[in-house]
């Protein structure tokens, strides 16, 4: 037994030490890992927006535009989000829909803008949506519903790489990311929202909302149908936020709100 | 780390066979196996019971084979569990992961190809003692 014993120890100490010893010298570097991922994800959401850019209408109207960034700035700046590492498209599209792409592509659809009764609930959903890319869920859920080496072949441009990435561009907005995701970026878009000082009520009463329309027009709410169990989402975040204080500012006035509906009305 | 010793008998060409065979199911098994580590200690563990009121030598070989697969799948499951945290969850990468699996690879190796040669050597009728595996074995396995 002894004689076990003492091998035992000689063979652990040996595979320690070996690991030790290796772990000294920089890999990340040596391997070059951080970058690869890095270029995989720029590749990843600049090849996935080429794609959408040519099926959708993309607008680049000032007067549409810039309420919607002053929201998304506000958010940024008051919750140390680096805002210009953030892409956003304003996409013409009457489907209720957003969403966020590899490389912090944010993209919302006309739809949705239209669909939200004031600034607070586009807010939220600005906010879910920075959630997800904060957390790294984009990525996340590509690599664990197709594979790292998948998405690493598909933006090297090997053969097949062009349906590939299409078919990949289909998972990224057309799946639903799972509970615990979605909770995530519910909460991260509340804090976002109580930072700066934007109430987030009313983006629990979007998702009731949304969740109740969905169940005559199905097709029509994207942004609710992939993201499943809005009402018990709506109710978490009124729990969230039920002992919390929360201040009630406006980020853009209700007169620059109004127009902001009036012009994407007036695109479509 | 390994030797070559006299047994206490000298076993029969069908007993060679099958001592070597469960060497051999234990390499089928590492590449069934991968990534999931389990699945080798089961096939291992299934032939181990297939064996285990065979002929001293036979059960003393599937017996080593058997003990050799416990090592390894510690070592495998913690990296299979850690990449699965990095690929899924908020581990990252980092200088230790990597130098785990490097470590583990050449653990792998190593005892790869010692199956490898052990196999050969047993199906030759030569008894091959591992490094730990051996002793325990013999604390274990009694004729």
């Amino acid at each position: 037994m002894g004689k076990v014993i003492f091998q035992l120890i000689i063979a652990v100490a040996i595979f320690f030490l070996t690991w030790f010893g290796l772990s000294k010298a920089d890999w990340i570097n040596t391997l070059n890992v951080k970058q690869t991922t890095k270029t995989t994800e720029e590749k990843l959401g600049d090849l996935f927006w080429e794609i959408y850019n040519k099926a959708e209408r993309e607008i680049h109207r000032k007067k549409i535009i810039n309420p919607v960034d002053s929201l998304l700035s506000k958010i940024c700046s008051e919750n140390k989000i680096d805002r210009s590492t953030i892409k956003l498209h304003i996409v013409m599209n009457s489907e209720v829909n957003a969403y966020t792409l590899p490389n912090r592509h944010l993209v919302i659809f006309s739809g949705l803008i239209l669909s939200c009764k004031n600034e607070e609930e586009l807010c939220g959903v600005l906010g879910h949506e920075i959630g997800h890319m904060e957390n790294d869920h984009v990525m996340k859920k590509l690599i664990k519903e197709v594979g790292l080496t998948v998405l690493i072949s598909a933006t090297a441009g090997s053969s097949g790489g062009g349906q590939a990435i299409k078919e990949l561009a289909k998972t990224v907005t057309s799946t639903a990311y799972d509970r615990e995701m979605e909770h995530e970026a519910d909460l991260s878009s509340v804090s976002y929202l109580i930072n700066a000082g934007i109430n987030p009520k009313p983006f629990a009463d979007f998702l009731l909302r949304l969740s109740q329309e969905t169940k005559h027009l199905p097709k029509q709410f994207f942004w609710v149908t992939t993201h499943p169990d809005s009402e018990e989402r709506a109710e978490g975040i009124y729990e969230f936020i039920k002992d919390k204080k929360i201040d009630s500012t406006k980020v853009i006035s209700d007169n620059t709100w109004e127009s902001l509906l009036n012009y994407l009305e007036d695109e479509e | 780390m390994i030797r070559t010793s006299a047994f206490t008998y000298s076993p029969s060409e069908h007993e060679t066979e099958k001592a070597s065979n469960s060497y051999v199911m234990s390499l089928v098994a590492v590449m069934a196996g991968l990534p999931l580590p389990i699945v080798n200690l089961i096939a291992t563990f299934i032939f181990y019971l297939g064996n285990k009121r065979r002929t001293f030598f036979v059960r003393w070989h599937c017996t080593q084979a058997l003990l050799s697969q416990i090592s390894l799948l510690a070592m495998n499951s913690f990296g299979f569990w850690w990449t699965i945290g990095i690929l899924f969850y908020d581990e990252t990468i980092s200088s230790l992961y990597i130098s785990y699996i490097i470590t583990i690879f050449l653990f792998n190796l190593t005892e790869l190809i010692a199956t490898i040669y052990t196999a050969v050597k047993t199906r030759n009728g030569i008894h091959v003692e591992w490094w730990i595996y051996g002793a325990l074995t013999n604390l274990i396995c009694k004729p």
